[in-house]
């Protein structure tokens, strides 16, 4: 966490909360209040229970084997119903006598209870089906919710993946710049360079004019080539000084990777004044410092426009050591 | 003067906030005015069940009366009636059962304030919702002064408080909020009124290092006092604290000061001690880097008065317009109403942190200034000599008739407090 910034003696705590809120957007990107996020959460159980949403053979499969379970038997139970019969005088009498029976016991308590009771059960299982219709609704939400969890888990694993990657190249970078930091020194323009740079330039354009031929003169040249390797050179183009005809034999990949551009620019004897050894161990440098997935006409092309880059400012140079071998035949 | 307060109970364990708030007022006045204390014979504020013996005793050299509640809360039939005024139409009959309800009923605490009426010149009643304020205020109307002490929760809705907040001699708030939420209620801007609040008894010198040795504690940490509880904010609390705790394995640990009614999470770094002593207290706030206030409904935070008088920044609840106005206008601690909003507060108010120090010291010229006992004492004689100046008597609002009392006409209790505006009172 960042620090506040405290000017003065007197701190005012609505400025500060103001500063928290900034934070806060700044790393999740929107503030949102509790109310908001509780809207966000409905939209997500609607999308949940949307039927377009996430589906699954499954939550079909437990619709197919769901059998409705049958009403469990009930009884109607009236004030009447103790003295029902299908003989209709045996009924007259039953009621007439009714004050008799009433003497050794009380029915009515009875018929209450009876008829309340098939009222509960009449009740109860409407319940119980109303239960059984919603669930398979609740079942397709878990189900749905789970299949939620899991594609969220492979995505925050995903990310944390992505995030080590993305630091350990910068990690990288860093190092590798911190490297450059160390071996770039200022140095005096050479005032003979200024003269000599208004002729290189024009014939540095002249050069790009040709350059954009080139490659149509080379497919001309070679039709069995691949047209990817193409490129390659032209990255190269910019920095070279005269134009450069890929013999047939070579390899395209060769020709991409090692351009003359710096090597027609630069004496011949300063690289005669080198050992053999010495310069095979430049190559081997240049080889282990090579990223994956950039060919060495990438790197030639990155360390020679630096060299070239130099050259027009006549500014900066770098010293031998290996950071950019580009430099080291200038 | 004869000064007699009206609370709901009193005691010197008691440490609920409106009894204990009424009692440091009683101990202070006590040295301008001979003042008596009416209150119930309960102990406990959910049952209201009678564990005092009735009758006169002296605590801290305060004559106390004693009176017995007639019968204890029945939490059901509570709940089912707070249901109805709170959410549904109702009538004004209707909330007067609620009350009752409620409690704690004592008819003879009643009968004797309106036996004993002449005696005192003034009656301060504690705590507008229960059952002694509305119907003692009734019984004394020409001397009654509230303390109403409320919160924005849906009683304060209700439709038989407003005559009661409009009939007293005064009011005497805990902040600007509770002020403009009783206006807003009950429109009775006419009746005088002052934000007063409380002080507290803070001990001359603190010992953080008996604190740290006392219960073990090692690690910077930020305290929590009051009881841990669902109505305080604490689960919500718990829930943001683990959650920094994963992410801040240096930060703050936490500790809780109380009566813990709900279990306290497994955390190593999460700590309850219990209800402890108020020097203990003193000595943890003085230890700690910062006090949190988890709460939403407060009327006034003594706790965070205290935290203010000792010099340390106040983490709060933003969605409680009390607290989030209290520290806005204290400058004095910070506010949350997120995790990240919490994360990132605990971090500032570290004390090694950049603001912490210079919050806290704000917070103590902020207790100074306006909540320092001579403050409030000199505001409470004011209002009594306003008072007896002043001898006009307003006209007394008719009370419905049987049948008007029994239609249930009343809009929910909850609607009337949403329909007040809501935020801090910057000023």
């Amino acid at each position: 966490m960042s620090d506040f910034q405290v000017k003065s003696d007197a701190v005012d705590v609505d400025a500060i909360m103001r500063q928290i809120r900034a934070r806060i957007r700044e790393k999740r990107g929107t503030d949102y209040t509790e109310a908001e996020v509780q809207e966000l959460a409905k939209v997500k159980l609607e999308q949940f229970l949307d039927p377009k949403g996430v589906r699954s053979d499954l939550v079909a499969q437990f619709r197919r084997t769901r059998t409705i379970s049958p009403a469990p038997p009930n009884y109607d139970f009236e004030d009447d119903t103790i003295y029902k019969t299908r003989r209709g005088p045996l009924r007259t009498i039953r009621r007439l006598l009714n004050p008799i029976l009433k003497l050794f016991l009380n029915p009515n308590p009875i018929a209450a209870a009876l008829h309340v009771q098939a009222r509960v059960n009449e009740e109860f299982h409407q319940r119980f089906r109303q239960r059984e219709d919603m669930d398979p609704l609740y079942y397709e939400l878990v189900h749905n919710l789970a299949l939620e969890v899991t594609r969220l888990g492979i995505e925050v694993h995903n990310m944390k993946m992505r995030v080590e990657s993305v630091s350990s190249r910068i990690d990288f970078d860093e190092r590798r710049g911190r490297a450059l930091e160390t071996v770039v020194q200022y140095k005096q323009a050479r005032p003979q360079q200024q003269q000599q740079r208004p002729q290189s330039q024009s014939q540095r354009q002249q050069d790009l004019l040709a350059q954009d031929q080139r490659p149509q003169e080379a497919r001309q040249q070679t039709p069995s080539m691949n047209a990817p390797t193409a490129p390659a050179a032209v990255a190269g183009a910019p920095v070279v000084a005269m134009p450069v005809t890929i013999p047939a034999g070579d390899s395209i990949g060769e020709a991409a990777a090692m351009p003359t551009p710096v090597s027609a620019a630069a004496p011949a004897a300063d690289r005669g004044d080198r050992h053999d050894g010495e310069g095979e161990r430049r190559r081997r440098r240049r080889r282990r410092r090579r990223r994956p997935g950039q060919n060495m006409g990438d790197q030639q092309f990155s360390s020679g426009g630096g060299a070239n880059a130099g050259d027009d400012a006549g500014d900066y140079s770098s010293t031998d050591t290996g950071a950019d071998s580009g430099n080291d035949e200038k | 003067m004869k000064i007699a307060i009206v609370v709901q109970r009193y005691g010197s364990e008691i440490n609920g906030g409106a009894e204990l708030h009424a009692r440091y007022v009683a101990e202070r006045l006590s040295r301008h005015a001979t003042v008596e204390v009416l209150t119930t014979c309960a102990k406990d504020y959910l049952t209201w069940k009678n564990e005092w013996p009735s009758g006169e005793e002296t605590v801290n050299g305060i004559r106390v009366r004693r009176f017995p509640v007639s019968c204890p809360r029945n939490t059901d039939d509570f709940g089912r009636r707070s249901a109805l005024v709170f959410d549904r139409q109702h009538s004004l009959a209707d909330e007067l059962a609620w009350l009752d309800s409620e409690g704690p009923k004592s008819p003879a605490l009643i009968r004797h304030i309106d036996q004993v009426r002449d005696k005192f010149d003034f009656f301060l009643f504690f705590s507008a919702r229960y059952y002694h304020a509305w119907h003692g205020a009734r019984a004394v109307r020409g001397k009654a002064i509230l303390v109403p002490t409320a919160e924005r929760d849906p009683a304060m809705g209700l439709h038989m408080f407003g005559p009661m907040f409009r009939d007293v001699r005064a009011l005497m708030y805990n902040s600007f909020e509770e002020r403009d939420l009783i206006h807003g209620v009950s429109g009775n801007q006419a009746v005088p009124g002052v934000v007063v609040g409380v002080g507290s008894a803070i001990p001359e010198r603190t010992q953080p290092w008996r604190f740290r040795k006392k219960f073990n504690v090692k690690r910077p940490f930020a305290i929590y006092i009051g009881r841990i509880d669902d109505n305080k904010g604490c689960p919500a609390l718990f829930e943001h604290f683990i959650n920094y705790a994963a992410n801040y394995p240096r930060g703050l640990d936490l500790i809780l000061l109380g009566k813990a009614v709900i279990p306290v999470p497994s955390h190593p770094r999460l700590r309850a001690v219990g209800f402890v002593s108020e020097e203990d207290k003193f000595d943890g706030l003085a230890a700690a880097d910062l006090l949190v206030m988890p709460s939403q409904f407060e009327s006034l935070s003594m706790v965070a008065l205290e935290a203010w008088a000792l010099g340390k920044p106040v983490l709060v609840n933003g969605a409680c317009d009390v607290l989030r106005g209290q520290t806005l206008r204290a400058n004095g601690g910070l506010c949350y109403e997120s995790f990240d909003e919490f994360a990132e507060a605990m971090y500032c108010l570290e004390a090694s942190g950049p603001i912490g120090a210079i919050l806290g010291r704000q917070g103590r010229e902020f207790f100074k200034r306006h909540y320092a006992w001579p403050v409030i004492e000199k505001k409470y004689l004011d209002m009594f000599d306003r008072l007896k100046r002043d001898s006009s008597v307003r006209p007394v609002e008719p009370w419905p008739g049987w049948w008007a009392r029994r239609r249930r006409t009343l809009p929910p209790a909850r609607q009337i407090v949403d329909s007040v505006p809501a935020g801090p009172v910057l000023r």
